[in-house]
């Protein structure tokens, strides 16, 4: 075996102990919402002193003993720091987890596998917050998180406007010239449908982007890229063979941020969702509440809903507490059924 | 010739390249940088000084035919992300150098017009590939070649289908050893008359010295050249190759005063005796 080749696997090895104990932090941080107070938490993770155990002798069993005490003094002080957490749906480096970080980048963003995972725990207590896609301009409406919204309970806090900006990654130290396979979500390939062709790079869907430039650091086929966020560029160490590989520029999705609790500052945005009788009209009467206030509709979505007729999302423009806003609440109330606003908040653009 | 179906001039309107607001074949382009990009820095205040001198477009080599193998062989991929960068910071389209045909699908996600160096005027399968490409060509003249062959190398790209191509004379190898090359200026008007391309001069390699760049740039002019390629470097005893022929920034400044001046001279002269070979 060569030099280069051992220090390959040392680094892929470092690289693998820092992804553990990021993931071991985010399952403490987990852990302290279920249970009842945080020394029993604690209590929880000193089993892993245990660990010592499985161990094959080459190592001291004091340096373990070393290593669990820094682990839990660390894991200790993050639960002691009451950080917030926002639950996204992917891996570490997903666009919802950019979304997250540019709504609030204090808060620690936790991944989910479903988007059912983020309500079902965002309600239980576990995460204080939730992000999800709700629309994209180029691939459209987000069906499975619309079915979840209408169907939740929770409140609309923030929204997210995201410019979408593909990078191609591959690992460090690789020629770009002996790249011919790209691996991501087929939205992604499909929205750089052309630069691929142009380079003659082979597409081949995975379950995520995110996911596929973990799979790039973690376990690379030859020859390989991935299509991916410039974070997951960083989080996974690979290296940006190009940025900006969408075909088109104008590529963005909208993400809107859930909460148990209502927002109490002022917003610039208000969610509703709500159903009609299934008469002539009805629809166009609610929208003529909005209409003749000159209040800024900027979204209308339709959805079928479980007792088989339609739900519909509306956004508009002002606060829930302006005069004019509050009057066509209460119209549009009488007008329809199922009536909910969802929240009132404000949206963050990024570039 | 007959031929050269596509290089050959036989009555064609003269080509105009469009390179972002840029038109090569209409007015003078001055193309200027660095011979290599070395660093961030060395080219992004290379660019804004050339820009603020006058000059339209960026140069930068990122992958560098040496003569050694052990000289710099250019940054590469990290070249072409710098060069990228400088093209945005000062709205200059850039022409880079390519040596390799797996390079040049790659080169063009990063620069605007792919230069083939002299070395490889008759790199054909490097031609074709460049031919297919949808960016401009910048073709160097071979050291060694005739005007006939460097049509010839011209045919091949253009008939992979990029009909953009700009040429460069560059100086050619003579008996002559004080200048690097000798310019052989004459064939900017031979090209025009056997060509309907665009042609432009590289002063800095045809000299190799930075005092006869400024007389062979006017001369340029005067012959009827569109444009010139200058190697400027904002350090360049600093520079990791070809320092001996760099302009400082103050030089190429004062070189472009004079030359923005022979350029409107030139104008008035073309009204004057409607020549029609001339620039608007």
């Amino acid at each position: 075996m060569k030099i280069e080749d051992l220090r390959k696997k040392l680094s892929k090895i470092d690289y693998q102990l820092i992804k553990l104990l990021d993931a071991r932090m985010e399952l403490v941080l987990k852990l302290r919402r279920l249970k009842k107070n945080t020394t029993e938490a604690i209590e929880e993770m000193n089993l892993a002193g245990d660990l010592q155990k499985l161990s094959q002798g080459l190592i001291d069993p004091e340096f373990y003993r070393k290593f669990y005490q820094e682990v839990l003094t660390e894991g200790k002080r993050i639960l002691d720091s009451d950080y917030k957490l926002i639950a996204f749906q992917g891996e570490h480096g997903a666009y919802s987890e950019v979304a997250a970080r540019v709504w609030d980048d204090s808060l620690i963003p936790i991944p989910c596998t479903e988007f059912t995972e983020i309500f079902e725990e965002l309600e239980a207590g576990i995460y204080d917050y939730g992000i999800v896609p709700v629309e994209n301009n180029t691939g459209g409406v987000v069906n499975k998180v619309n079915q979840l919204i209408l169907n939740t309970k929770l409140y609309v806090v923030g929204a997210v406007e995201l410019h979408i900006h593909h990078c191609l990654l591959a690992p460090q130290g690789c020629d770009y010239r002996e790249l011919h396979a790209v691996y991501s979500h087929t939205q992604a390939l499909e929205q750089c449908r052309q630069f691929l062709a142009r380079n003659k790079l082979q597409p081949i869907p995975y379950y995520d982007t995110a996911g596929a430039a973990k799979m790039l650091a973690e376990d690379p086929p030859p020859s390989s890229a991935a299509i991916a966020s410039k974070l997951a560029a960083e989080l996974y160490n690979l290296e940006i063979i190009k940025e900006n590989i969408e075909d088109f520029d104008q590529n963005i999705t909208r993400f809107l941020v859930f909460s148990r609790q209502p927002n109490k500052e002022k917003g610039q945005k208000c969610s509703i969702v709500f159903s009609t009788a299934h008469k002539a009209g009805t629809l166009f009467r609610v929208l003529e509440v909005f209409a003749k206030r000159k209040i800024n509709l900027t979204r209308i979505e339709s959805l079928p809903n479980l007792q088989g007729s339609f739900a519909f999302f509306l956004d508009f423009e002002g606060d829930q507490h302006d005069s004019k806003i509050k009057e066509a609440l209460e119209e549009a109330k009488k007008l329809t059924t199922d009536f909910r606003l969802m929240g009132c908040y404000n949206e963050k653009k990024a570039e | 010739m007959e031929s050269l179906k596509l290089a050959a001039r036989n009555g064609r309107e003269r080509t105009v390249i469009k390179v972002k607001d840029v038109e090569i074949g209409k007015g003078f382009v001055v193309i200027a940088g660095p011979c290599s990009v070395e660093s961030e820095e060395q080219m992004l205040i290379t660019a804004q000084k050339v820009k603020e001198a006058g000059a339209t477009m960026l140069r930068g080599g990122a992958f560098k035919p040496r003569t050694s193998p052990y000289s710099f062989q250019g940054l590469g991929l990290q070249g072409l992300k710098i060069l990228e960068k400088a093209s945005k910071a000062t709205g200059l389209p850039v022409v880079t150098e390519v040596v390799d045909p797996r390079d040049v699908s790659w080169v063009c996600e990063y620069a605007d017009v792919l230069q083939i160096g002299t070395r490889n005027m008759q790199n054909f399968a490097l031609l074709k590939e460049v031919g297919k490409a949808n960016k401009p060509v910048l073709l160097k003249r071979g050291m060694y070649s005739s005007l006939k062959e460097w049509l010839y190398s011209i045919e091949y790209i253009l008939s992979e289908g990029n009909p953009n191509v700009i040429l460069c004379e560059r100086g050619i190898r003579t008996f002559e050893t004080y200048t690097r090359n000798t310019l052989d200026l004459s064939a900017v008007p031979a090209m025009k008359e056997l060509s309907h391309l665009p042609i432009i001069i590289d002063p800095s390699h045809a000299t190799g010295k930075p005092s006869l760049i400024e007389p062979m740039s006017l001369a340029a002019v005067s012959a009827g050249a569109d444009g010139i390629i200058v190697e400027v470097h904002y350090k360049p005893e600093e520079a990791l190759s070809d320092k001996e022929q760099a302009l400082t920034p103050e030089q190429f400044d004062l070189m472009m005063r004079k030359i923005r001046r022979l350029v409107a001279f030139h104008h008035q002269l073309e009204k004057e005796f409607n020549h029609h070979e001339f620039h608007e």
